[in-house]
């Protein structure tokens, strides 16, 4: 074998011992786990905050006494210093609420111009007029639901403290008074080595 | 004499007997938490009944545990968990709901992360989602 020969068939080799060590591996995780992989915002927080709120709004007076009231989801203002789907937030508490069957929710907003679009859709001739959804039957929400999530990120040398809180409040909208309001705190703190 | 003896042990046991029945108004309840049939007789027999370990073994245990019903139908949950470490220790919990056929009543919650100074008590607590859910056990998995 010639020396070049066997310098390629030596790379060869080579490279594919490091093809195999670098296989990528995909597998199932649970959904639900505990997720440390970085200090920023994650699905434990996520599924912690949506929890905790859909559990203290649940026994709020006006959502236990009252029969079944309706609430529209307004905005989470994220005024973190990172980017946070707050939509994702408020979209797990009301799955929460709604399957918990204590609560209706009308349509908020952001779903306003779909379901308009629908029922001008259902007035046109295509449809039964039978069976078509009326214009003028909405219902409209008794609460809204708001709320902020802000941090406050430090960080010293190798360790970085990141501490999050979720402020909710339901508003009567018929009175402008504030019916129900909690937090959820989380703390996370990376140390590096 | 002998049946002086006799009274006496007679009067002691029945007031043990009182003793252990304190709080369990209602049948079916300890501390307020459901039991269905199971026999507890004091708060240790109730958290073993309703607390799960899972994972590695841990310092940290279930020591107390009361229950309430709010807003009408929910049920309250308060539980203590102690460190008995010299060291600050990691855990998760989650509650499981289970209603009256003993299926599950709501889907499997998030595991929560919690931390215990050394030689400390946490009290968690939780609510249940839905008032199909009449049973619960608390299952507590050691992180490290």
């Amino acid at each position: 074998m010639s020396p070049l020969r066997g310098i390629a068939l030596a790379g060869a080799v080579a490279a594919a011992v490091l093809a195999t060590g670098c296989a990528e591996k995909t597998r199932y995780g649970d959904a639900r786990a505990v997720e440390t992989l970085t200090n920023e915002f994650g699905s434990t927080d996520l599924q912690m905050m949506a929890e905790s709120m859909a559990r203290s709004m649940s026994q709020a007076p006006v959502i236990a006494s009252a029969n079944l009231p309706v609430v529209t989801v307004q905005e989470v203002r994220n005024k973190t210093s990172e980017y946070i789907d707050t939509r994702a937030i408020t979209d797990s508490i009301r799955s929460e609420l709604q399957k918990g069957g204590k609560v209706r929710f009308a349509v908020d907003s952001a779903g306003m111009g779909q379901q308009t679009e629908e029922l001008k859709r259902q007035q046109s001739e295509l449809y039964a007029k039978e069976q078509a959804a009326e214009m003028g039957r909405m219902v409209g929400a008794q609460y809204r639901l708001e709320g902020n999530i802000v941090s406050i990120v430090k960080q010293v040398k190798d360790t970085k403290d990141v501490y999050y809180k979720l402020n909710l409040q339901l508003w009567n909208i018929r009175n402008g008074l504030l019916e129900w309001s909690d937090e959820k705190e989380i703390r996370k703190t990376t140390t590096r080595g | 004499m002998k049946a002086k003896w006799i009274l006496t042990a007679a009067a002691l046991s029945l007031a043990a007997g009182c003793a252990t029945q304190k709080g369990f108004e209602v049948p079916g309840f300890a501390f307020g938490c459901p039991i269905g049939d199971t026999k507890v007789s004091s708060m240790d027999d109730l958290v073993k009944a309703k607390v799960v370990s899972e994972g590695r073994r841990s310092n940290v245990q279930a020591t107390e545990m009361r229950c309430s019903k709010v807003s009408g139908d929910l049920l309250r949950i308060d539980a203590n968990l102690n460190n008995d470490s010299r060291s600050v220790k990691r855990v998760s919990y989650k509650f499981r709901w289970i209603d009256r056929e003993g299926m599950r009543a709501w889907e499997e919650e998030a595991w929560k992360p919690l931390m215990l100074y050394d030689n400390s008590n946490l009290v968690i607590n939780t609510v249940s989602p839905t008032n199909k859910a009449v049973d619960f056990r608390l299952i507590v998995r050691g992180d490290e």
